[in-house]
């Protein structure tokens, strides 16, 4: 612009010289620049094809989006691209013809479903809008001055009425501000009833196209909305990855956590499903899962880049978690008292996070929205609270010292990971472990109550330290728990100097002063002190476990690796399970490779060697048992509280898949369940159901055993014991059961009614005792089961058929190939026997049945399948050893009701069997019968069946 | 070309010449199908049935009517019934069975005068609410049909009496939510746009926008309003976000000159609400993407909310033909596909390519 005077740009003129190279390359103006274009263009002052691509250059150059720019331009042909290109457009288009043929062939097909009640009625009736053309003026003549009054006007006055008026005008004018976001209005749950299948996919379709469109334009609360309508149509895998993507930014964690698992359960191994779990882990403070996940997603797709940069975030955050602060200098002082803040507003919604949200989402957040919100973040708080890790997201990650005085305790290796953040000082009960050897310095459990109720008491006696100087370090504590480094500091070095001046021979006392003093230098980032100090106070009380972190921490933010390693390598002596240290040596080590290449062993101090005696796994002395006992409960309540969100959603899941008929399915969901919360007497009950179902009755039986453990009388898990009895045939313990759930409550009618079958069943079983039960041993089953490859196979339709009573024969079949002593019995074998294919059962059925009995028991289970079966069975097993059996069960068979029909339901292949059994049959010579007793047989099979 | 094809692409895929003067193309939904409506020289209506087969367009079909059609949807249909709702020039509103179109399965005089838009809602799964069409005549009233009732309209807007009446060039139905919210945008020959909610009955919002108001659409109409786009005749197109109304302002929008002379049509993609095509008088097609802004409300001076435009980006753009294109339609079964004709009798199947990657 600097090249053009006022009076240039002012003329619409653009002078010749201005249309050259070294003018266009300084104009900066890039409406001048348009105006040289279009000059040029035209060819009013010649044409330079040149200097025009040259102008536009520059133009895009300095405005890319110019209009002068945007030339006309022909349609693309198959010119424009490439033949790979151009081939797949055109392809894609070729199939999608193809396709949507079918679709609609498909669809002029489908019966006409009507919904006629669920399509709203007509609009009422007839009503109609005035509209008046809307002028622009309209508004304008409304704010001209009214005229001057008459002064005869004045008389008429009336004040109040004229300040309704002027009152009245103003809230005319000011209409509210209409915010439009009809959320709470959208129906979550689509009504599909008149639906074909291909209208379906195309709802959920165009439902989740306009959650991505919601999501892209930031309402993730919309996008939430539309994906659960997508879902409510149809679950996919797309959808529910997205509704998670939309609820981590609503940072609804628990909601996005479950849909990751539905989608890892629809699709396992997902990337998008993987990572956005990491995230969510992340956040809920689960920092270990997160990286798991993280890294199965490098692992197989390495150059993952948002895999990298999380996994990268997570080693920060577990960093910052583990020791963090240090390097982190003054500000930190600042942050916690903000911290303590929010802690302090706990039971409000402005939590920082929650804060965040609601300036982001602007005025799209609804008042109804805010409560649901707030009950979200609160969960996260309090998840952070229990685990005694980082406080969830990016915002704050260091935790507030208040959650680990307060701790809970948390699981051993977790414990430490706090310490660092917000360590608690060392204090009295650290000494007594310490004078009993033992370094573990983890008061908090133990102090949890003192410091809950929040009145500490200075003046309690810390150890061997005179009155003052015990109340200069509580003073110290309490300063330090609350966050103030610097004062806190200020005590302990009174304390120290009182200590030394005082002459008191007690290393453990001062030690602990100076282990303090230290992690107030580690807080305050003074880092060269805190080393001082921990070397101080390891001097008085060599290996103790506290100054070696805070030393190591030191050291490793002042990037002394090698000491800082050693120091690591020390505590992990003295305590394996630190998990801090650990993490610390994993980073440590690589930065070392990389320092001091492969041999950078060599290079590093001595690490001293912890004597057995300050070892702090092979002393595993705990203080009292009934600490132990009260840490472990601690632990036990923690975890249950973690498991307890993923455990509601796995019951719920494993109940829906009853609901729905999927036992196996559901089973895995309880299984999960269970080993998250062993104690869950519904759990039991519902997986003994799921077990009954199933047929698999002695798990079902067990579980019934675990149930009522646990719930002596709980009259469900009573009754599918009885079911799990009956189908193990144990019917006296099966009535037992069930007169137990009839006492527990008479009304149940099913119980009555399975009590009086399993009453017969006992009956029958009594009546017939010299007969007794053979257990099949396992093996034989098996041979059966390799013999299953000879036999026809049968589709799981056919089982079914043939087993109307399927939920009482039992899977394992070891009673298969008793001897049958009713009809019942015999159904119940052969069933058993024909499903599975079991030829050898069925061998041993037929031959222990009696010929005469036969027709009698097969009556009501003769069809084609167990026909063919049979005659299978006559043909190929007992036709060698037993061809006598054989005849004698032929000739009765046809006797058997319902005969004729059956054999007329044979197809060729079943008839060709029958033909060649009886070909054997009178290949084999037997005294019982001839030749004519075979052909007579044979043609009441064979003619009948023509 | 030189660049790179990274940007999305319009081809013209398949060029056919047409013996009568189209005005309304649609795709028929569920379909590889598409009817075009016109005008034959000897003065009668005509709808044509074609397929498009291997690269080449077959008719399928030809009715002729009585009066010339201006304009049709299938917006009110199911998806079996697939019946197309036409409007006409002597007024009247006709929905068809295309596979028995010799007989309307409803007919009613509905305009005094030609029907120059229509448009449809609460069929093929789109809006939730009864199926209702929408039309604007050159009488000046816009009015909803329920096809369940005869005769008269569930919904009328006229100007008021002694009002000059304005010609109401297009109409659009949009915020169909749910079952009771259900807006109407008319425009209106002299620049009023004028926005209708036919739940409370009332005029929601009102703007001039000083030219012509060719063509309104909603960026989707079966969503808690979100954007509309308003084209104009003098070749400007107008994109308002309808979050938040300031009692003043309105809501707010960017405006865009596109073409060098009246924007015909402005037709979203439906697979992505953010991209839409317009298309020109001098036969030119653009196509557009709305960008929104990283706070789409914001406090004004007063602390009032009021609503903050984005911008849009010029994605490709071509020119297909000296004549205005007139109607446009992108398909709803495969995306990047759609149907445009030209007043230079030729009707045209475009792929626009690349339209994921945007």
């Amino acid at each position: 612009m600097s090249c053009l005077s006022g009076q240039e740009r002012g003329t619409n003129k653009v002078p010749v010289e201005h249309l050259d190279y070294s003018f266009i390359e300084k104009c900066t103006d890039v409406r001048y620049l348009e105006k040289i274009l279009r000059i040029l263009r035209s060819g009013e002052e010649g044409i330079f094809p040149h200097l025009i691509e040259y102008c536009e250059k520059h133009i895009r150059k300095l405005d890319p989006k110019s209009r002068a720019l945007r030339k006309e331009k022909p349609p693309a042909t198959a010119a424009s691209f490439t033949k790979e290109e151009w081939s797949q457009i055109t392809d894609e288009l070729k199939t999608w013809e193809e396709e949507i043929k079918v679709n609609e062939v498909k669809i002029k097909q489908t019966p006409l479903l009507c919904n006629e009640e669920n399509v709203p009625p007509v609009r009422g009736s007839h009503c109609s809008i005035q509209v008046k053309s809307y002028s622009i003026g309209a508004n304008k003549t409304k704010k001209n001055a009214a005229p001057p009054r008459d002064y005869r006007d004045w008389d008429k006055f009336d004040v109040e009425k004229e300040c309704a008026k002027i009152d009245g005008d103003i809230t005319e004018n000011e209409p509210a501000v209409i915010i439009n976001h009809g959320l709470p209005k959208i129906r979550r749950k689509m009504d599909t009833a008149a639906l074909t299948e291909q209208e379906k996919i195309q709802l959920a379709d165009r439902e989740k196209d306009k959650g991505n469109e919601a999501f892209r334009s930031n309402d993730y609360q919309e996008a939430v909305a539309y994906y659960t309508r997508s879902l409510s149509v149809l679950p996919t895998v797309a959808a529910y990855n997205n509704r998670a993507q939309a609820e981590i930014k609503l940072q609804h964690w628990h909601s996005a956590l479950a849909d990751c698992q539905k989608v890892l359960e629809m699709e396992p191994g997902n990337l998008k499903a993987l990572l956005r779990r990491a995230t969510v882990n992340k956040n809920l403070g689960d920092l270990q899962i997160a990286c798991d996940d993280v890294k199965t997603v490098l692992c197989s797709e390495p150059q993952n880049m948002i895999a990298k940069r999380l996994l990268e975030e997570l080693n920060t955050l577990m960093r910052k978690n583990t020791h963090g602060v240090a390097s982190k200098g003054k500000k930190i002082s600042i942050q916690e008292v903000e911290e303590e803040c929010e802690e302090l507003e706990q039971e409000l919604p402005s939590h920082k996070q929650a804060k965040g949200f609601s300036q982001r989402v602007g005025g799209d957040s609804s008042r109804s929205t805010a409560p649901k919100e707030r009950g979200d973040m609160g969960n996260t708080h309090k998840k952070s609270h229990g685990r005694n890790e980082g406080v969830g997201g990016g915002g704050s990650p260091h935790a507030e010292p208040q959650h680990a005085w307060r701790g809970k305790g948390g699981k051993n290796a977790n414990k430490y990971k706090v310490q660092p953040n917000g360590e608690a000082p060392d204090s009295d009960r650290d000494k007594d472990k310490l004078s009993n050897g033992n370094c573990r310095g983890q008061p908090n459990d133990s102090k949890k109550t003192e410091q809950a109720e929040e009145k500490v008491n200075l003046d309690a006696p810390a150890g061997a330290l005179p009155p003052p100087l015990a109340r200069l370090k509580n003073e110290g504590n309490q300063l330090f728990k609350n966050g103030q480094f610097a004062d806190a500091l200020e005590k302990y070095s009174q304390a120290i100097t009182g200590f030394t001046e005082a002459g008191i021979d007690s290393p453990e006392d001062l030690s602990i002063l100076y282990s303090n003093r230290a992690a107030c230098y580690l807080k305050d980032g003074n880092s060269t002190d805190c080393i001082t100090d921990c070397t101080r106070a390891l001097e008085l009380q060599p290996f103790s476990l506290k100054p070696l972190l805070r030393r190591a921490m030191a050291y490793e933010s002042l990037e002394r690796y090698q000491k800082a390693y050693v120091d690591y390598k020390t505590v992990l002596q003295i305590d394996m399970s630190v998990q801090a240290a650990h993490d610390s040596i994993n980073r440590i080590t690589r930065l070392l490779i990389e320092q001091n290449g492969p041999e950078w062993r060599e290079k590093l101090p001595e690490i001293p060697v912890v004597p057995l005696s300050a070892q702090r796994h092979r002393v595993e002395a705990p203080p009292t048992a009934e600490e132990a006992q009260a840490r472990a409960e601690r632990a036990a309540q923690e975890a249950a509280k973690r498991a307890e969100a993923q455990f509601t959603v796995l019951k719920m899941e494993g109940n829906d898949f009853v609901k729905k008929g999927q036992y196996q399915e559901a089973l895995g969901k309880y299984s999960k369940c269970l080993t998250l919360k062993p104690d869950e007497c519904a759990i039991y009950t519902n997986r003994a159901l799921c077990y009954v179902k199933l047929e698999r009755f002695s798990e079902a039986k067990q579980d019934c055993d675990s149930a009522l453990r646990l719930e002596p009388s709980n009259k469900k898990a009573f009754y599918r014991r009885a079911l799990a009895n009956k189908g193990l045939k144990n019917y006296v313990a099966c009535s037992s059961d069930l007169k137990e759930v009839l006492q527990l409550d008479p009304t149940v009618q099913e119980a009555e009614r399975e009590l009086e079958e399993v009453t017969m069943l006992l009956k029958n079983s009594q009546d017939s005792p010299d007969k007794p039960r053979r257990n099949v041993p396992i093996t034989e089953v098996e041979e059966g089961d390799e013999e299953e490859t000879q036999a026809p196979s049968r589709g799981p339709e056919e089982v079914k058929e043939n087993s109307p009573g399927s939920q009482n024969h039992c899977s394992d079949g070891p009673d298969a190939n008793a001897q049958p002593t009713n009809a019942y019995d015999f159904g119940q074998a052969l069933n058993a026997a024909c499903s599975r294919g079991d030829v050898a059962a069925c061998t041993e059925l037929l031959r222990s049945t009696s010929p005469e009995k036969l027709p009698l028991y097969i009556c009501s289970h003769l069809d084609g399948h167990t026909l063919s079966f049979i005659i299978k069975v006559l043909d190929t097993h007992l036709m060698e050893t037993d061809p006598k059996l054989v005849y004698q069960h032929l000739s009765h068979l046809h006797t058997a009701d319902r005969f004729s029909v059956v054999l007329m339901l044979l197809d060729d292949n079943e008839r060709l069997q029958m033909t060649q059994l009886f070909e054997h049959l009178s290949a084999v010579e037997c005294e019982d019968f001839s030749n004519t007793d075979i052909q007579n047989l044979a043609s009441k099979y064979i003619r009948a069946s023509v | 070309m030189s660049t790179p094809l990274e940007k999305p692409q319009i081809i013209a895929h398949i060029q056919k010449s047409l013996n009568y003067t189209i005005f309304d193309s649609k795709w028929i939904p569920c379909s590889a199908k598409f009817v075009c409506m016109g005008n034959f020289a000897r003065g009668t209506g005509v709808i044509q049935i074609y397929e498009i087969q291997r690269g080449e367009v077959q008719l399928l079909k030809e009715i002729e009517k009585a009066k010339p059609i201006k304009c049709g949807t299938f917006g009110a249909t199911s998806l079996q019934q697939r019946h197309l709702a036409t409007g006409d020039f002597d007024g009247n509103l006709h929905v068809w069975n295309l596979e028995a179109a010799e007989v309307p399965v409803y007919s009613v005089k509905a305009h005094k005068e030609i029907v120059n838009s229509i448009d449809g809602v609460g069929g093929l799964g789109i809006g939730e609410g009864a199926p209702e069409i929408v039309t604007g005549s050159r009488d000046g009233t816009v009015k909803v049909w329920d096809t369940r009732q005869k005769d008269t309209p569930v919904a009328n807007m006229e100007p008021v009496e002694g009002e000059a009446k304005r010609d109401c060039w297009t109409v659009a139905f949009g915020n169909a939510f749910n079952e009771q919210d259900r807006c109407v945008c008319a425009g209106y020959d002299n620049g009023d746009i004028k926005l209708f909610d036919l739940r409370n009955m009332s005029v929601r919002w009102e703007k001039n926008i000083k030219n012509g108001v060719c063509c309104v659409e909603f960026d989707r109409k079966d969503i808690n309003m979100n954007k509309l786009v308003a084209t104009s005749l003098e070749g400007k197109f107008h994109v308002f976000d309808l979050r938040t109304l300031h009692p003043t302002k309105g809501f707010a929008s960017v405006s865009e000159k596109a073409h060098k002379s009246t924007v015909w049509q402005v037709r979203h993609l439906p697979q992505n609400r953010e991209i839409f095509m317009t298309a020109g008088g001098a036969g030119n097609l653009h196509l557009w993407k709305y960008e929104y802004p990283a706070q789409r409300c914001k406090k004004d001076a007063e602390g009032v909310d009021m609503g903050v435009a984005g911008t849009v980006n010029l994605l490709q753009n071509v020119t297909l033909s000296s004549q205005p294109i007139a109607s446009l339609d992108w398909s709803p079964d495969k995306q990047g596909l759609c149907v445009c004709t030209a007043f230079d009798q030729s009707v045209r199947v475009l792929i626009v390519t690349k339209l994921n990657r945007v």
